[in-house]
């Protein structure tokens, strides 16, 4: 019963405090709110949930008074300072979303009535939408749906539900009934572009980076973050093949290779930007090269806009910048996972590309020189022929003492490729792939590293999923006309090539820095299983719903209309072709039409019926005087009725009489059919002139 | 009262406006009847869902685009939902049975429907009171502010919710055309006034035989009769008849309602006391008599009076 008055309390007025219950509903609701951002955002935030919460339930058991306007100043003093120490500046994304989140959770301090519990649920919803900001996935939206849920029901109680099975009961209709408008408007409302630049997250530089250097620390190898997905739409390349290109590095100073960006080299060159990289849907470059493979990539958000394709890249449905050393960017960074469909050759690019050859025999003036000297005895050994050289180098790293390791010993100095080359000779994809692609610099073959990734996990139902260990270098050189790929790694661990770096032994560097990851236990059958059907589950979602925009939209509309037309078409196609069938379908239809037209008719004639009989005329007026405070007492007769309201009715009253005199008349009476219709025109009559001339209000009481 | 004719045409739209929205008792609410009024929480709730697709827009953000449609959904869905609370309701009335001016009348309304209905706010004068309607029925009580002795006509109902989110207000108002009288502010007196103190109020006159019936006192049985007849019966006897006590209108002195309200207090206390009297009323007289149907009489002709003027001074 108190329960019951309390919840009272919270309806009658606005400026009812809330009660103990729905505060901690309140809470209870932030902290789902709270957990969707948690693993973006500091862990303070949930420090200051936990205090504005315990300052709310001591001031409700000692009744203190509520917080001071100097305690919420400070408060909100407190978040913005320490979101500065946290991020540097309040202007970034991180740092509004973080301000967002903190003045919701301070909101719980001056929540008293049942519009400040109204305004924060508000606060809440907003700050779910933000959370996608950081992630679209299944998990985020499992979540959202509980958070908002609980916000829904939140809202319930504030209108005034008193028992827990009517929150909840209301809150499932409200969901359930919601929920095939929800999806209408997902799937045919019309998505518009970006209206106006907002604060973008900064999103880490996953995946690779665009300098290497022998000896640093193997970083993606230990990383499972995913790359990519990819989905082939014809056919698949073996495990060979799948050499995704992403980077060419072409500038070598001795110690590390680095990228040099199509802008550099438009400066460096002297010419216009778009000779070195164009903007469009087909590659200006690839002439008529042949496609071989179609994929679907779905993207992964990153700060850089590289584009993996498998050898050249040829045509893309969206507009991408297509460089001329065969790679591709995209024209901004990805904000959230993105799907690109791609062509490609599958082989390295057959034309040079807007830099000069020369530019790909570069090398330092000096450094290295143990191994200069190994390049040239090497080069007098293969008696000046270019592709026996490049076996012979290759084959030197197939023997012993060569090893290929995750972990190798960290060089330092200047002669690193020395120090690779005769001392450590241990190392992976990054060092072979330098030392090769030296070597072929020195011996004046053109010559780059290239950077991307090999391989790829295949899942049952048919994608691809390239992970941050999957990250390979290799070398491309220019030989007979065309670039050709040069692979070193397979020569030492063709196992890497076939099977991707877990195969590889003494790989005690995989996955160092992911120690709970699923992937450690790929040899564990169900764990295995487990994992793979939550990605598959997971790459669905992406690409079914996050990744629905404008362009799928369309392309659903358009297959429902082609759809549409076909059922048409097969009907029309169908009906007349039957023959014998298709008169009798026509009789059938035509005595169902005259059936029910025959039916309307009738209808239509007795409700005209019905309205013209003095009966229903009657009744009507009666119940228009009803409404009107001069209803009929119970076991009145409708002309009693009549006549006992004429000192009422005023003016109406003579047509009240004539009203009561033509109804008698009709039903008592045996009156001629034309007398009949002449009556029930007049009755006609008199209700209309009762209703015109009916005072206002009624005359006395 | 007289037809509002040549009242401005202001009065006349309102009067209209009036009739418009009201609902009459007893049947089911129509849909014509139930006004929707968006609540300020209501047109925040649109700007948080255009908030929200702007979010999605700039953001190209999917879910945000999905949360944003959902919550309008939901909006649409809440806005039907509250519609149908109140559409096709009954509503009844239990007229309050005792009513003295300065006091209270509690006017009990039922409220009757097929569904359940939920948080629904009744409204009447001053008196606000919750109501749910559940397995087909639910009943409140309103108190109502009595300033005034004499036929009170039942105010106009406001029925209003904002179930179930708050978004929209349903309204509807009932007029009934109903009323009750209200009996004059009881006044009590240390000694109600007492003409002519009969001792002995046993009933000494033989007036008769009854039928026995158990219970009867042994005494007053007819023995001799039933040795006649062997029928058993009981003697009756009938108490003298009372000093008839008159209460008078015209011999009090004062203000008509303090006389009004004198009278009300003793016919109260006489009632109380099981006495037998009459009232008199100027143009109303109520025979001696006993028992509630008496008092209801002797108060409800109270409440009826009408004060005449005092014609020439008077007394």
């Amino acid at each position: 019963m108190r329960r019951h008055s309390g919840t009272c309390s919270t309806v009658l007025t606005d400026n009812r405090r809330l009660d103990g219950a729905m505060l901690r509903r309140l809470f209870i609701g932030q902290c789902l709110v709270l957990a969707l951002h948690l693993a973006y955002l500091p862990a303070w935030l949930a420090g200051l949930a936990l205090g504005v919460a315990g300052y709310r339930v001591v001031q409700r058991r000692r009744h203190l008074p509520r917080a001071s306007l100097l305690l919420r100043l400070a408060a909100v003093g407190g978040l913005v300072v320490g979101l500065r120490a946290q991020y540097g500046t309040l202007g970034s994304m991180e740092g509004l979303i973080g301000l967002l989140l903190g003045v919701y959770l301070l909101k719980l301090l001056e929540t008293h009535d049942r519009r400040d519990a109204r305004v924060l649920v508000m606060i809440g919803l907003v700050a779910v939408a933000v959370a996608f900001l950081h992630d679209q996935g299944l998990l985020m939206a499992a979540g959202a749906l509980v958070a908002v849920a609980w916000l829904v029901q939140s809202l319930i109680w504030l209108a005034g539900a008193a028992t827990l099975r009517q929150a909840w009961g209301e809150t499932a209709w409200l969901l359930g009934l919601s929920a095939p408008l929800m999806a209408l408007l997902f799937l045919g409302m019309p998505r518009l572009g970006p209206l106006w630049a907002m604060p973008q997250l900064d999103r880490a530089a996953t995946g690779l980076t665009d300098t290497i250097a022998p000896g640093d620390v193997a970083e993606l190898s230990r990383s499972d973050a995913r790359a990519f997905r990819a989905r082939f739409l014809g056919p698949v390349p073996s495990p060979a093949q799948r050499y995704w290109r992403v980077y060419t590095l072409s500038h070598f100073d001795g110690i590390r290779w680095s990228r040099v960006t199509p802008e550099e080299q438009a400066a460096t060159l002297g010419v216009p930007p778009a000779r070195v990289a164009r903007s469009g849907r087909r590659s200006p470059w690839a002439g008529e090269a042949q496609s071989r493979f179609e994929a679907e990539l779905l993207l992964e958000p990153d700060s850089r806009p590289w584009r993996p394709s498998l050898g050249t890249p040829l045509t893309v449905d969206e507009p991408q910048r297509f460089l001329s050393d065969a790679t591709l960017e995209g024209r901004a960074p990805l904000e959230s996972r993105a799907l690109l469909v791609l062509t490609s050759s599958g082989i390295s690019p057959t034309y040079p590309g807007a830099v000069p050859l020369t530019w790909h025999t570069l090398l330092p003036r000096d450094g290295n020189p143990r191994t200069r000297a190994l390049a040239r005895r090497l080069w007098r050994e293969s008696g000046a022929d270019p592709e026996r050289y490049l076996r012979a180098v290759l084959a030197r790293f197939g023997q012993a003492p060569y090893r290929y390791t995750l972990s190798p010993p960290r060089l330092t100095g200047t002669d690193r490729m020395d120090a690779f080359l005769f001392d450590s000779r241990a190392g992976y994809c990054t060092h072979y792939a330098s030392a090769t692609a030296m070597l072929a610099r020195l011996a004046g073959i053109p010559a780059r590293v290239v950077a991307g990734f090999l391989g790829g996990e295949r899942h049952p139902e048919g994608h691809f999923t390239v992970r941050d260990y999957d990250a390979h270098a290799w070398v491309e050189v220019w030989r007979h006309g065309a670039w050709r790929r040069l692979d070193p790694t397979a020569a030492i661990a063709p196992e890497r090539i076939e099977q991707g770096p877990q195969a590889v032994a003494g790989s005690e560097a995989f996955l160092a820095d992911a120690p709970f990851s699923p992937l450690r236990w790929r040899e564990l059958g169900w764990a295995n299983q487990l994992r793979l059907g939550w990605e598959r589950l997971e790459y669905r979602w992406q690409r079914g719903v996050v990744g629905y925009q404008d362009e799928a939209r369309r392309t659903l509309v358009a297959e429902l209309v082609r759809r549409l037309e076909g059922l048409l078409d097969l009907l029309a196609a169908r009906l007349p072709g039957q023959g014998a069938l298709s008169p009798f379908l026509g009789l059938l239809g035509a005595l169902v039409l005259a059936l029910g037209g025959t039916r309307l008719a009738r209808r239509g004639r007795r409700y005209l019926r019905v309205r013209g009989d003095e009966r229903m005329l009657i009744r009507e007026l009666q119940a228009w005087l009803a409404r009107r405070g001069l209803g009929a007492r119970p076991g009145e007769s409708p002309a009693a009725h009549l006549r006992r309201i004429v000192p009422q009715a005023g003016r109406a009253g003579q047509a009240l009489e004539a009203c009561a005199r033509d109804l008698e008349r009709l039903a008592y009476a045996p009156v001629e059919d034309a007398e009949r219709r002449e009556r029930q025109r007049h009755l006609r009559r008199s209700v209309g002139e009762v209703r015109r001339h009916l005072p206002r209000r009624p005359v006395g009481r | 009262m007289s037809p509002v004719a040549g009242h401005g045409w202001r009065d006349r739209l309102a009067e209209r406006w009036r009739r418009r929205r009201v609902s009459p008792l007893e049947a089911p609410l129509r849909q014509r009847r139930l006004f929707l009024l968006p609540t300020r929480f209501g047109m925040g709730w649109v700007v948080l869902v255009f908030l929200l697709l702007l979010v999605g827009t700039n953001y190209q953000n999917s879910l945000a685009h999905g949360l944003a449609f959902w919550l309008f959904a939901v909006g649409v869905v809440g806005l039907l939902r509250a519609w149908r609370n109140l559409l096709g309701l009954r509503l009844r009335l239990r007229l309050p049975r005792e009513v003295f001016a300065g006091g209270r009348a509690r006017l009990g309304v039922i409220l009757e429907a097929r569904r359940d209905r939920s948080a629904l706010m009744l409204q009447a004068a001053d008196s606000v009171a919750r109501v749910d309607v559940r397995g087909g029925r639910g009943e409140v009580e309103l108190a109502l502010p009595t300033p005034r002795r004499g036929w009170m006509t039942a105010p106009r109902l406001r029925l209003d919710s904002t179930w179930p989110l708050g978004l929209v207000r349903v309204v509807a108002w009932i007029e009934p055309d109903t009323g009750w009288l209200v009996w004059p502010r009881p006044l009590e007196e240390d000694a109600p006034s007492r003409h002519g103190h009969t001792p002995g109020l046993e009933p000494r006159d033989f007036a008769g035989l009854r039928p026995f019936m158990p219970g009867d006192r042994p005494t007053r049985l007819a023995w001799k009769s039933w040795s006649r007849t062997g029928v058993l019966t009981t003697k009756v006897f009938d108490a003298p008849p009372r000093g008839a006590l008159w209460l008078d209108y015209d011999a009090d002195v004062g203000d008509p309602e303090q006389r009004l309200s004198r009278l009300c207090g003793r016919v109260l206390a006489l009632h109380r006391a099981g006495e037998r009297f009459g009232l008199r009323l100027p143009g109303v007289v109520l025979a001696p008599g006993v028992g509630a149907a008496h008092r209801r009489a002797a108060l409800d002709a109270l409440a009826r009076f009408e004060a005449v003027p005092p014609e020439g001074g008077g007394p």
